[in-house]
Formats: C-alpha cells, structure tokens, sequence
C-alpha cells in the first residue's frame, strides 16, 4: 500500500488559500484595532491615543480613566464580543442550511427574542438581566418551534428558512399590538430595545457575554470539522462517516446559543448575522464557511455601526442595530441582485 | 378501441360537472359564512347588541339611543371596513401568487408593507398629518416604491422573491425605527396604526380607497385567464399569444391599488393576503378564476372573522384585527412550508 500522494498542484492551493486566509485575518486585526482607537479617543472628551492607551493601563488623571475605562471601554468590549458572535452564528447558519441568506433577523429568531424581551419589560415591568433573561428564552424558544415544525425526515434548508419566515411574521405581528397597548413612554423603551445597542453593557453582563462566547467558540472550532463533508451534500457527508442530522442539529444549536446569548446582552442588532459572513466569504473566496474571518467581519462591522451611530451624521445618537440594519440590507440586495444575474447568464 | 373516446369524454364531461358543482357550492358557503361573521360583528363586541334592535337601528334609528348609535357609528363602519380591506388583501394575493408562480408571496411578505409604513411615517414626521384618512396617498406611493424595487430584484426566482421582501422589509424597518425615535409623536400614531385594526377608520377613508379597490377587483378579474397561462410557464404563454409583460405590468398595478388600498384602511395586515388565496385554492382548485372569486369572498371573511374573534378572546378589551389574523396565517405559512411541493424547489 502506497501511501495517499499530496500532489504539488494541491499543495500549492492549499499554501495559497491559508496564505490568503492569513492576510485576510492580519488585515481586519489591524482594521479592528484601528477602529477600536478611534472609538476609544473621539467622544465629547477628546482623547490623544497616547493618554488613551496609558489611561487602558491605569495611568494618567482621573479624568481620563472615568472617561476610558468606564465609559469607552465597556461599550467597545460589549461591540467587538458581540460582532464576534453574531458574524460566528450567521456563518455556521449559512454554511450548515447552505443558505446565504439564513440568518437570526429572515429566521425570526431575532423577533422571538424582541417579543421575549418587551414581555418582561412591558408585561412584568422588570428591567435589567430579568430583559436579558426574557430576550434569551425568546429566542431559544422560537428556534425550537422552528425545528419542532420544519422537521420532516430530516432537517431541509429551504423548509427550515420558510418556518422561520412564518414565525418572523408572528413574532413582528406580536410586537407590534405589544408596542401599540402599552404606556406610551413604556413603549418608546421598549422600542429602541428592539433595535439594540451597544451602548449600556456593564460589568456583569459584559463578563457573561464574554464567557459564554469563549465557551461557545470552543464548541463551534468542535463542530467545524463536519463543515467540509457537509457542504459535500448529505449524501458524501455520510459516506465520510458524519451522522449528518446530528452534525446539523448540533451546529445550529451552537448558533443559536451564540444568537440568544448576544441579542440577550445587546438586543437584535439587525442583518450582521446575515452580511458579516457574507462579506468574510467574499474576502476568503475559497468556498468554504470561512467561520474565523466572519469572527472578526462582524466585530469590525458592529464596532464601526455603533462608531456611525454615536457620531455619525443620523442627527440622533442612533442606537447601535439602526446603523447595522441601513447598512447591511442594501449590501444584501445588491447580493441578491449580482446573484440573479449570475444564475440567469 | 372505437368507444373508449367517447367513455373517457363523457367521464371528463361528468367530471367538469362536479367539479363546477363544487366549485360554485365553496363560493355559496363561503358568502353565508360571510354574511354570519357580518352579522356577529354588529352584534358581538364589548357592548353586546341584540339582533331586533341591530336591525331597528339599520332601518328606523332613533336619535340619542346609545346602542343605535354604536350600531351606525362604529360597527357598521367597522363591518364595511373588514370587507374592503379583506376582499383587497384576498385579490391581492392571489394576483400576486399567480404572476410570480410563487406560493410563498403576500403583499407583508414583499414588503410592500412596510413601503407603506415608511411612507405614511414620513407622512407624519414632515407634514404633521394625524389622520387615517391623510395617509391613503402615502401608503399608496411607498407600497408601489416598495413594488418596484422587490419585483426588479426578484423577479423570475420565486422562492427568492420572498427573501427579497424580506430583505426590503429589513432595510425599511430600521428606517422607520428612526423616524420614531426622533418624533415621539409620530411614534404615538404609528404604533396604533402599525398593529393592524378595523377601528377608528371613518366611511371618508373608505369612500377615498373604494375607487381604487373597485379597479383593482375588475382589473384582478380581467387577469385571472391570463394567470391560468402564465401558470404554465412563460414560454408556453407566449406560444398561446400572451404578451407576458404585459401581463406583468398590469399585475403590478393591480397588486399596488389593492395591497395599497388595503394598508391604507387597515393598516400593515400581514399573512391575509398569503392564507386566503391557499385556502380558495383547495377548496376550487387551481383555476385563477374561480380562486380570484373565493379569494374576494374569503378574505373579508378571514380578516373580519379575526376582528370578531379579537373581540371575544380577551374579556373587557379588544385584540386588533391584524395580530389575530397573524396568528391565523402563520400556521398557514408553516404548513405550506411542510409541504412537498415547496422542499422540493
């Protein structure tokens, strides 16, 4: 037995598409860290990124470690951690239903948990974790409802899409009569709650999300190993030895929980799911899931979108999800539209 | 071998027969259901009307009687309302599933809704209109804006096309979100319009809109042959003489009078358009002729029957039209997502 040969042509593509990876990956790095700078010296209080770095470490007036520390650095922390995840969910959604268009906000898994999180607000009058709380089981509970209908002999893509279609209607349906009973100062809350931002992460809630998305990420490098065979088709999945159905369903689990977790501690910040993975697709160009660029896609769209929205030109301090959602449904359609063309020529 | 012709022709004939038999059966049932449920929502509410004195209050009313006056001030409004609106969103959907082959489509689901919504927002936001009646022109020109951008990206892919509109939708919400939180007044009136309800619509917006809905309904009518072809695919309607542009063309007008008209009375009623024209289609067949007429006659049953039953769920209150008619139609859209026909595409 002569031992499987590694030709040189599949050598050579191989160090070219790591090597691309890697450029990919060093280029938003410095792209993350250079809009990480921004956010931390422009403000009201007008920062050198000299005095800003010295204030990170603890050094320099008081002044300064209030403003930094206190006030940029959370918010920065809470847009970067939950990029991450949510540019991680879009593309293990994408890639494990082999739909570009699979994402929380098309799913209704964004709504289940706007419809969660003003129960517990407008409903029980609680506020804080108790909305994170409210927001999580939302989702969870709407991404089970999904699975529960669109199974049939397995888990098909297209079907899975369409149930979460309909549920993103039942949940808009909800919020809105939610929206329309309540107090009207009440509503407005529970408005810019819907839209999410990054603005009031604190403390706790900043270390729970950065835990669960380190477990999290844990478990999604796990299952990324069944991503080859299954963009294969579920009949060469098989024959490569992956039990597919499971292989899927614990990938989506992890999705969502990358989801619940995020929208429970930022609110349904809108289309980064869908548009970070694609953008890190179009930037990898080899095919594949590219599921640690879409990491950093995300983080880089997100810290921009809450950039924009804290200084931009809307007028209003925008909330963080209204900047992602003008942003990245225009990229969105455009995609749809060069797609057609491509498929029609 | 001589015979046989003649036996099957005879057994098509017979066929022919039932089947018209039953189809005009659905359509006679269908109008009495209709006529119970218009009964009911001018007996049934939170004040509860005796039928003698409905029918005195229609023929001999007496000034400064409070039930007569709930009777002709409110609930027949509110009926004429339910029937407008049903019948456009019916027609509506049916037009749209038959030009773009597509089961998956409804006026909510190609954000031409939400076109609406924005439209009638910055209605609100830049000229300070409050009342229904104001917004008919606006909810007119964002649903036909709305129209034109899905159909030129979607057109030609029928699941696509869903997704499309639900893309715009995203990208329109977010717009909307904006509006409201930098006029707390819009806000006000938008929460109460976005829910979708029959009430509070005076006969003025319904004189304004039935001109439009009239049009509509003929032109849908005058469609319905042409949809019966276009069934069959676009090159087969070409070869039996249909200019299929064409067809599309005045597709598109009749879905922007009618989806328009409806938005305009009732707000954005999402799933109706999508339910009704299901429904017709099993109970008359595939037949846009008949399915047109059935889809006239059952949504103003569906929409109006939601009305009724959002009167009785919650005692003391009243549940708006259209989160019950949501909650009819997503099930709708769930089964028919479980259905082989749509997994298959």
């Amino acid at each position: 037995m002569t031992p499987l040969t590694v030709t040189p042509a599949v050598t050579a593509v191989r160090t070219r598409r790591s090597r691309r990876r890697a450029v990919v990956l060093a280029s938003l790095a410095v792209l993350v860290v250079a809009l990480a700078t921004l956010a931390l010296t422009v403000g009201a209080a007008s920062l050198s990124p000299g005095r800003a770095l010295l204030a990170l470490f603890g050094v320099g007036d008081a002044g300064d470690l209030f403003v930094v520390q206190r006030l940029r650095l959370p918010r920065l922390g809470a847009a970067l951690l939950a990029g991450a995840a949510f540019g991680l969910a879009g593309a293990l959604f994408q890639s494990t239903l082999r739909n570009p268009l699979a994402s929380p906000d098309i799913l209704g898994i964004a709504g289940g948990a706007s419809v969660g999180a003003v129960t517990v607000l407008l409903g029980l009058g609680m506020t804080g974790m108790a909305v994170s709380l409210g927001a999580f089981l939302g989702a969870a509970t709407i991404a089970l409802l999904i699975w529960f209908f669109a199974w049939r002999q397995g888990l098909h893509s297209i079907r899975f899409v369409l149930v979460g279609v309909g549920f993103a209607y039942l949940a808009a349906s909800l919020l809105a009569w939610m929206l329309a009973s309540a107090d009207e100062r009440d509503a407005a809350t529970a408005l810019v709650w819907t839209v999410g931002s990054v603005a009031d992460v604190r403390g706790a809630e900043l270390v729970m999300l950065g835990v669960g998305l380190a477990v999290l990420t844990l478990a999604a490098a796990v299952v990324s190993r069944w991503q080859g065979p299954l963009a294969l088709g579920d009949d060469h999945a098989r024959g490569l030895g992956v039990a597919t159905d499971s292989a899927r369903v614990t990938t989506l689990l992890v999705a969502v929980g990358l989801v619940a977790l995020a929208t429970a501690t930022v609110g349904p910040l809108a289309f980064v799911a869908l548009v970070a993975p694609a953008i890190a697709r179009r930037l990898t160009d080899d095919g594949g899931p590219a599921l640690s660029v879409s990491v950093a896609t995300g983080a880089a769209l997100v810290l921009s979108a809450d950039i924009v929205a804290q200084h931009g030109l809307l007028g209003v301090a925008a909330p963080t999800g209204i900047v992602t959602g003008i942003v990245g449904a225009p990229y969105l359609l455009w995609l749809l539209a060069t797609h057609e063309r491509r498929t029609r020529a | 071998m001589l015979t046989s012709p003649q036996v099957t022709s005879s057994d098509a004939a017979r066929q022919v027969a039932m089947r018209t038999r039953r189809q005009v059966a659905a359509c006679a049932i269908t109008l009495g259901a209709l006529t119970l449920i218009v009964v009911a929502s001018l007996v049934l509410g939170v004040r509860d009307v005796s039928l003698p004195v409905v029918w005195e209050a229609l023929t001999s009313p007496v000034a400064g009687n409070v039930d007569h006056q709930v009777i002709a001030g409110q609930r027949v409004p509110r009926a004429l309302v339910g029937i407008a609106a049903g019948l456009a969103l019916g027609v509506a959907g049916a037009v749209i599933q038959g030009v773009t082959r597509n089961p998956i489509a409804d006026p909510g689901l190609l954000g031409l809704n939400s076109g609406a919504s924005l439209a009638v927002v910055c209605a609100v936001w830049l000229l300070g209109l409050t009342a229904p009646s104001q917004f008919v022109w606006f909810a007119f020109l964002g649903a036909a804006a709305a129209a034109a951008l899905v159909f030129s990206i979607g057109a030609g892919q029928p699941v696509r096309l869903a997704l499309v509109g639900a893309t715009v939708t995203a990208l329109i919400t977010p717009l909307i979100t904006l509006v409201l939180l930098r006029d707390p007044q819009a806000f006000n009136l938008y929460r109460f319009w976005a829910v979708g309800s029959l009430t509070g619509r005076g006969l003025d917006t319904l004189t304004v809109v039935l001109p439009f809905i009239a049009v509509g309904t003929v032109l849908a009518a005058g469609l319905a042959h042409r949809l019966n072809m276009l069934a069959l695919g676009d090159d087969v309607a070409r070869g039996l003489g249909q200019r299929v542009g064409v067809t599309r063309a005045v597709a598109g007008l009749t879905i922007v009078l009618l989806a328009g008209s409806a938005t305009a009375l009732a707000g954005p009623v999402a799933l109706v358009g999508l339910a009704v024209p299901h429904a017709a289609r099993r109970l008359v067949g595939t037949d846009y002729r008949w399915v047109v007429v059935l889809s006239a006659l059952l949504g103003p049953v569906m929409l109006l029957g939601a009305d009724v039953i959002g009167r009785l769920v919650l005692p003391g209150t009243e549940l708006e039209a259209g989160v019950v008619a949501a909650a009819i139609g997503a099930p709708v859209l769930v089964a028919v997502a479980r259905g082989r026909k749509v997994a298959g595409v």
